[in-house]
């Protein structure tokens, strides 16, 4: 209570007992808002300081989702996995929250004694907030680390790709490097289409991804791959490869090429002439060029199947007299033409077709550029733009030329499927699909004919060793050596050989191309020219093969009798 | 009756914060079972792929094969050969029903105590 007195005898002014508690309540309620302000502006400020804090969720770099991505399953056309994702421990550190690094090096050392101490000593010192000490380690091993307890060390599971199948896909497959994306192969051409797209993402960790099916046949791939290495070392030869393709839906079913590599350990892909013979080697395809020559020849019109050609003297260009390997001397017909794998009446039947009119069909079957296909390891052909009249020549009979095996036996595929252009594939493919993407590049009588000559060239030519193995499986091809080029000049004893065939050819379901490098003879009653290695090769695969992809054996006559076209009955 | 309502209130504020003390353990305690359950979940996951990538390499052709090699022997088995294919133009066709009818009538005419084949065997001189 406040006792005013005035000195001049003034008002004494009292204050009320309820304006006192309301001017004290009135003082307590600011302290109040006070309180309450200061603890609310307090709880805010922590609020927008944790706000603040940015969490570290990258590796070196990179989000931990990506590190962690997994990749869809690999399935074969049979579903047989022939690329799985496995999970394993990988060994991180955090060196902001290690407290003592030189008790954490030498205890980490007790159970990773490969690592190396001023190493692991250099990665544990600083303020990182994460360092990888060593990726894609074993369960056992996260156990023993584990069991040391050392803060500010820990494991993260990443997924790993692992080939079941081996070295048997390699060239197919191809390979992924530690963080999981593909380098080369197929595992490549996924990255460019969407796995990517889905690992950046983020979505493709503990999402079961659809997996990727292939064309290939698993076990036609092993039949192929084994005969492959048995050829390496039957011919004692540097290289092998084969491809086999449906002629019908261009589907690649096995592709081979030896010397291949583990993907398992993508340091093995790095070593020499592992490459992929079948896509990315351009050879010269030698005498089954010739089967393209008479094919464009034949569908031209410009010669018929009972046409006559004088292959009695070799043919003189300038300086240059072209001859052939085992000469008959005679005029022959065109089968015999074939069937001798005659050098000079080959050239008579591309003049007769006129240079440029070849040098257009080979543009037409494609032989001017890659192969539309989806590995990423290809090469471009080698074949002149312009063609003199030896150059042609040569080229009829498949030297002067380069190109890749995968180019034969597309273009094989397209004589012996009623003469249409299918692009290959290493992805299923129904008919319906396929059959949107043929192009006619032969008439349906000039798949006719050559189905002929290739059969009569098993029969009775270069292809009688492929069909004493593959007898009832109404198989065929051509043969070709190719002489390779040693210093600037063609050399006889250094030799490609390749077989191109298709089977059954009474309804063709399969073209099939192998090549031997450099191969030897196998007992000194055999030679070294194509029918010995790479025709006998392609007999023991039919053999193998056909009953997996259910082509019955029939030795009938009649079907083979079928095939003689009416011209020549 | 103010004191009252206090008393009450403060006995409600009590039960309320044990309440939110009970809920917020009882929440960290799921949470701790959760990450159990996530890290069990990932290992066995783990452990499925290795397995699975097991069966894969246990069933590619190129580890079957040999393994049937090394036992050709006991399992007698080689890759087909051509020969070993029929075709249903092979078959024979199905032999002729037996006659039941006349074996039928030979039966009775036996059991009659008439021997018809002795009877043509005796009109042949065969004895």
């Amino acid at each position: 209570m406040a006792l005013l007195t005035e000195p001049l005898g003034g008002t004494i002014a009292l204050e009320g007992a309820r304006k006192v508690r309301g001017n004290l309540t009135q003082a307590r309620i600011r302290w109040m808002i006070l309180a309450m302000v200061l603890g609310f502006g307090l709880v805010g400020g922590r609020l927008v300081q944790l706000g603040m804090v940015v969490p570290d969720h990258s590796i070196e770099g990179q989000t931990r989702d990506v590190i962690t991505a997994t990749r869809p399953p690999i399935l074969d056309r049979n579903g047989l996995e022939m690329a799985v994702d496995i999970r394993v421990p990988s060994l991180f550190a955090e060196p902001r929250r290690i407290i003592d690094v030189e008790e954490a090096v030498r205890d980490l050392r007790t159970v990773l004694p490969d690592l190396k101490e001023d190493w692991l000593r250099d990665r544990l010192t600083g303020d990182k907030g994460f360092v990888w000490v060593q990726r894609e380690l074993t369960p056992a091993i996260q156990e023993r680390v584990m069991r040391l307890g050392i803060p500010g060390v820990d494991f993260i599971t990443e997924s790993k790709r692992f080939y079941p199948a081996m070295s048997e896909a390699s060239h197919i497959l191809g390979s992924t490097n530690i963080d999981n994306q593909g380098i080369a192969g197929i595992e490549r051409h996924m990255d460019s289409e969407n796995v990517a797209l889905l690992q950046d993402l983020g979505l493709a960790r503990g999402n079961a991804l659809a997996p990727v099916e292939l064309s290939v046949d698993m076990r036609v791939q092993h039949v192929m791959h084994e005969q492959l290495s048995d050829a390496m070392t039957r011919y004692q030869a540097i290289a092998a490869a084969g491809v086999m393709m449906d002629v019908h839906t261009g589907e690649i079913v096995a592709m081979a090429s030896l010397p291949d590599f583990n993907p398992n350990e993508p340091a093995t892909a790095l070593v020499k002439d592992t490459f992929n013979r079948v896509t990315s080697g351009i050879f010269e395809p030698g005498s089954t060029f010739k089967t393209v020559t008479v094919a464009g020849a034949l569908d031209s019109g410009a010669v018929s199947l009972t046409d006559q050609f004088d292959a009695r003297f070799g043919i003189r260009f300038g300086r240059f007299t072209i001859g052939d390997f085992h000469g008959k001397h005679r005029i022959l017909s065109l089968p015999e033409v074939f069937k001798y794998s005659s050098n000079i009446g080959t050239i008579r039947i591309m003049q007769a077709m006129g240079k440029d009119n070849f040098r257009e069909f080979l543009t037409r079957m494609g032989f001017d550029e890659r192969v539309p296909f989806e590995l990423p390891e290809m090469r471009l052909p080698a074949v002149p733009e312009t063609l003199s009249e030896v150059g042609a020549a040569t080229v009829s009979f498949g030297h002067g030329l380069s190109v890749s095996p995968l180019h034969l036996v597309t273009a094989y595929a397209a004589f012996s499927n009623g003469g249409n252009y299918v692009p290959p594939t290493l992805y299923k493919r129904d008919a319906t699909e396929a059959q949107q993407l043929y192009r006619r590049v032969v008439s349906p009588q000039t798949s006719e004919a050559i189905r002929y000559l290739m059969r009569l060239n098993a029969l009775e030519g270069s292809g009688s060793q492929m069909n004493k193995a593959a007898a009832g499986y109404r198989a065929g091809g051509k043969t070709g050596t190719a002489e390779k080029v040693v210093d600037g000049r063609y050399s006889s004893n250094k030799v490609t050989n390749f077989f191109a065939s298709a089977f059954p050819l009474d309804n063709p379901r399969y073209a099939m191309v192998i090549m031997v490098d450099e191969p030897k003879a196998e007992n000194p009653q055999s030679g070294t020219t194509a029918g010995w290695n790479a025709g006998a090769i392609t007999g023991r695969i039919v053999q193998r093969v056909a009953p997996m992809l259910g082509i019955a054996p029939d030795f009938s006559e009649a079907i083979d009798l079928n095939l003689v076209p009416p011209a020549l009955r | 009756m103010i004191r009252r309502i206090n008393i009450f209130l403060v006995l409600t504020s009590i039960a309320m914060l044990a309440g939110v003390y009970a809920v917020k353990f009882s929440i960290e305690d799921t949470a701790r079972h959760r990450t159990e359950l996530i890290a069990l979940i990932d290992s066995q996951e783990g452990e499925l792929s290795i397995l699975k990538a097991d069966e894969a390499v246990l069933s590619q052709p190129g580890h079957i094969e040999p393994i049937i090699k090394r036992h050709e022997v006991a399992l007698a088995m080689t890759p087909v050969r051509q020969e070993q294919f029929g075709a249903f133009e092979a078959l024979p066709m199905r032999p002729a029903k037996p006659n039941t009818e006349a074996m039928d009538s030979l039966f009775l005419s036996l059991e009659a105590g008439v021997d018809p084949i002795a009877a043509i065997l005796e009109l042949e001189g065969i004895e």
